[in-house]
């Protein structure tokens, strides 16, 4: 083999002028119930937006917990199904978003998602669909997970 | 572009970081229970060799390989052979038996049978492969870590799944390890190793994978990287030359355990990439950006 190839990269410090945001929508809400309980024929709101039981013919099949990570540079959102023993069925991410250059904190970067769903797509990135490099740690939402089963894993009998 | 129709894109928390696969085939729900084997598929290797869980094939070798051999599954087996097979041709470059330098590094937690902190250099060696997928540790200060290799292993066992599923086209990128099997071309973005919310350069992949090491951050904190989860074996300190590596090759736990020999070993990996018909892009500290000659049709430096 001849030798490598050499390339200078450019110095860090010159920051492009838009704020390299990175996201991807997997699936809503209700997708992702309808996936986690296919048997399921009714969803019922236990706790609004965040807590449903999943039934199937007048029987409770299991929950499913909808809930938000946000850092300083990222929000996720994920849901957990839980069987009716309180055990998790499936940890599924439901939108996952990195920005860069502001804090996703801001109410007004949040904003900018609201409504948002598979069917209207933001186009921020949108060739960028796969990614490589440092890994990213998912700390975060196996402790979001924890918390979760902690919380309601006996209560939801 | 633009998805398939019948294609499924989904994402969980696994192996300590975001699984993602994407499958497209002829029937949506095929495609669905496919990924679902698939993600189990993974799920399977990270109980299987997870360091941190005292239950898992790994937690069991490191608490009693060194009393009595130890019976583990055909699949922890299997990612033994290669990686002592890799510890061999690299001259002790790759090593899964670094694990008490890792703890040293505070990269792994420590447990509770920790007789040393120190990696030996050559314990690998110490690691018998027994008949009937059974593992003894010659050494009781031997502690092994399959980090570097079984993340590239889940991915490979996530994809065969989804072929045998009679998925057509797919990509699994597990936090950065990657692989993809069908016609079309993907696009993959290398994030810059110091500053992660920017793109060093595209890659184009057609039924290969590919892996990176590189420094690591949480965007959940910070944009600041942390130093690579990477010791040399031979080396007594924590230390790196470099910030990344990407391997491509053929199966992405090869690629995955080439990226610490070339992390560690720079250019100096050249002959070990060729033996395994592999490319390789290498980001220095000094910020100098090194590929293989054979890949640089395939690599596009960001602007």
């Amino acid at each position: 083999m001849t030798e490598w190839i050499r390339f200078a990269l450019p110095v860090t410090a010159i920051a492009s002028v838009v704020s390299p945001v990175y996201a991807m929508e997997y699936l809503s809400i209700e997708e992702a119930q309808k996936q986690a309980f296919p048997s399921a024929t009714q969803f019922t709101a236990v706790q609004a937006g965040r807590i449903w039981k999943a039934e199937a013919g007048g029987h409770v099949v299991g929950y499913f917990i909808f809930d938000r990570v946000v850092g300083k540079h990222l929000y996720i959102d994920y849901a957990v199904a839980l069987t009716t023993t309180g055990a998790v069925h499936k940890v599924e991410i439901l939108q996952y978003r990195e920005s860069y250059g502001g804090e996703v904190r801001s109410p007004s970067w949040l904003a900018q998602f609201v409504g948002k769903t598979n069917a209207s797509p933001l186009k921020i990135n949108g060739d960028i669909r796969n990614i490589a490099g440092a890994t990213l740690s998912s700390t975060h939402v196996t402790e979001g997970v924890k918390r979760i089963l902690a919380t309601y894993g006996s209560r939801l009998k | 572009m633009a998805a398939a129709s019948n294609s499924v894109r989904r994402a969980r928390p696994l192996l300590g970081t975001f699984v993602e696969i994407e499958a497209a085939g002829s029937f949506q729900p095929d495609v669905l229970s496919a990924v679902e084997a698939a993600f189990e598929a993974v799920s399977t290797v990270h109980q299987l060799m997870s360091f941190h869980d005292p239950d898992s094939d790994v937690g069991r070798l490191n608490r009693e390989a060194h009393v009595r051999p130890v019976p583990v599954h055909a699949l922890t087996f299997e990612v033994l052979e290669a990686a002592l097979e890799m510890n061999r041709r690299s001259n002790g470059i790759f090593d899964v038996a670094v694990a008490p330098g890792l703890q040293a590094a505070g990269i792994l937690p420590k447990t509770g049978r920790d007789v040393s902190l120190t990696a030996e250099p050559g314990a690998t060696d110490a690691i018998m492969l027994l008949e009937g997928n059974v593992v003894g540790f010659r050494d009781a200060g031997v502690r092994i870590d399959l980090g570097g290799i079984a993340k590239g292993f889940a991915v490979d066992r996530a994809l065969s799944i989804l072929r045998e599923r009679g998925v057509v086209n797919a990509i699994v990128n597990a936090g950065g390890d990657l692989a993809c099997f069908g016609e079309e071309t993907r696009t993959v973005c290398i994030r810059h190793p110091r500053d992660p919310g920017r793109i060093v350069c595209q890659i184009q992949l057609v039924d290969a994978a590919l892996a990176t090491t590189a420094r690591r951050f949480d965007p959940f904190h910070s944009t600041e990287t942390a130093r690579p989860a990477i010791i040399d074996p031979r080396a007594t300190v924590a230390a790196c030359a470099n910030d990344g590596a990407t391997v491509r090759a053929a199966s992405c736990m090869i690629a995955d355990a080439l990226t610490k020999v070339v992390m560690i070993a720079g250019t100096g990996a050249t002959e070990l990439i060729e033996q395994y018909s592999a490319s390789a892009l290498l980001i220095g500290s000094d910020r100098g950006l090194q590929i293989t000659p054979d890949w640089q049709h395939a690599v596009h430096l960001a602007a």
